[in-house]
């Protein structure tokens, strides 16, 4: 007992060194994205309010910006109005959305805090289960897809960026229709991966690539961005380098998108797999 | 004594809020990310207990960690840079060793000392930050050039700070 004491004693510093390291291994190796997603929003609880803080400082850098941004977004809307479109003939009707059931609906929030360095980003949205943001909804900005939801407080949201390695999403070659999953492999935050093309498609440098709608969380065809290079894998497939047309450095104000039909798109899926 | 720990209570403190407001946000060409809070186990007193040294440099990792919602990535790291100080120290002690009185600092021991002192420890810490964050040998390159491009724009601002805080 005493020589063990006089042990511990002698190497107190190492013993310690070890007890705590393996503390924080253990933090470091027991999480899954599942509670990396958790620790993110429990660390929220604390840091939101400081974060909120900083973000608001930080916003008069990105004025000018972001109201030429707004500004060009409301002119795209304009030209959707009734106004802007020259009705020639007597029995043409602008009927909008009425006739069909509303399918999305836009909700805007702000970026509080984000981050592009890491291997699993996450972003903190200003707006929680209060404003109606749920799980699962997918966020835009007005450049290109941005990230899904993951986890809401009552008045903080945590995202999977895209600039993550656990996300992953259904993309399709605008001019074709070939879908493949679209992933982000850590190496730049400009590029992400898409995968699962098959060889005799025809891809060219340049080539758009948009949401393929499957899986209910994004609309479909909303841009994630453009083939940057791409070159066969294995043989029968294609990996493409997509450059992302968000910039995920700048992210400030971003839409939350509902889609509606989810819970029957996935009701209806889900009875077909059992 | 009181002085003392107020004193680096407040270099703990000061060295969080610069981190999270200030160098958090530099990132040049996106991957390159300065970790300066590190300088707090630098400059740290020779005598400090081992148990200060250790529990300070966790809880420092920890607070990190918690605004970055990295769970143990920068504890684990500051914590083993925080061990392998007195080795390192050790290593370039000066020929007649480190007298009571004196503190590791750059006008105390020389710009020689102390640029070889941090840029070991700083080198350390950011090899062990950044493939704890990456957990794979995946991209071993990638990963490598980008801990040592960081590394070394650390140990700058670092060494390029002691010339403002601490003039002779």
């Amino acid at each position: 007992m005493r020589n063990l004491l006089r042990f511990i004693l002698q190497h107190h510093f190492l013993i310690l060194f070890l007890l705590i390291e393996s503390f924080s291994l253990f933090l470091l190796f027991s999480t899954n994205p599942y509670q990396r997603v958790r620790f993110y929003n429990a660390s929220h609880k604390i840091s939101g309010r400081f974060s909120t803080r900083i973000e608001n400082i930080k916003d008069y850098f990105s004025l000018y910006s972001d109201n030429r941004k707004l500004s060009e977004e409301n002119a795209r809307l304009y030209n959707r109005l009734k106004s802007s479109y020259n009705i020639v003939t007597a029995d043409t009707v602008y009927a909008g959305d009425s006739l069909s059931p509303r399918n999305y609906l836009y909700l805007t929030a702000r970026v509080i805090n984000n981050s592009v360095n890491k291997q699993y980003n996450f972003i903190t949205l200003n707006k929680g289960r209060v404003s109606g943001i749920r799980p699962d909804m997918a966020v835009i900005s007005s450049d290109g897809i941005v990230g899904i939801v993951k986890k809401v407080s009552s008045n903080y949201a945590a995202v999977l960026s895209l600039l993550n390695r656990d996300f992953i999403i259904s993309a399709k070659i605008k001019k074709n229709g070939y879908f493949g999953p679209l992933s982000w492999k850590g190496n730049s935050a400009e590029r992400a991966t898409l995968v699962d093309i098959p060889h005799h498609v025809q891809v060219n440098e340049g080539d758009t690539i948009v949401t393929s709608g499957f899986g209910g969380v994004f609309p479909e065809g909303y841009l994630i961005g453009t083939i940057e290079h791409f070159r066969f894998k294995g043989g029968n497939y294609y990996e493409i380098t997509v450059k992302l047309s968000s910039n995920f450095r700048k992210l400030n104000y971003v839409q939350v998108i509902q889609n509606y039909a989810k819970q029957e798109i996935d009701s209806i899926e889900n009875s077909v797999n059992q | 004594m009181i002085r003392e720990i107020a004193k680096y209570l407040l270099q703990f403190i000061v060295l969080i809020l610069a981190q999270l407001l200030i160098f958090n946000n530099i990132e040049f060409s996106g991957f390159i990310n300065p970790y300066i809070y590190v300088l707090f186990v630098l400059l740290l007193p020779f005598n400090t207990p081992a148990f200060v040294l250790l529990m300070s440099s966790f809880t420092m990792g920890l607070i990190i960690d918690l605004f970055m919602g990295t769970p143990g990535v920068h504890s684990s790291a500051t914590l083993l840079m925080a061990f392998s100080r007195p080795y390192v120290m050790a290593l370039f002690s000066p020929r007649e060793g480190y007298q009571t009185g004196t503190f590791p600092r750059l006008t105390q021991f020389g710009i020689e000392w102390f640029v070889k002192y941090t840029v070991t420890l700083v080198l350390l810490h950011h090899f062990a930050l950044f493939y704890l964050e990456v957990f794979t040998l995946h991209h071993f390159f990638g990963t490598f050039f980008r801990a040592l491009l960081s590394s070394v724009l650390t140990s700058a601002m670092i060494i390029f700070s002691q010339f403002f805080i601490f003039r002779r």
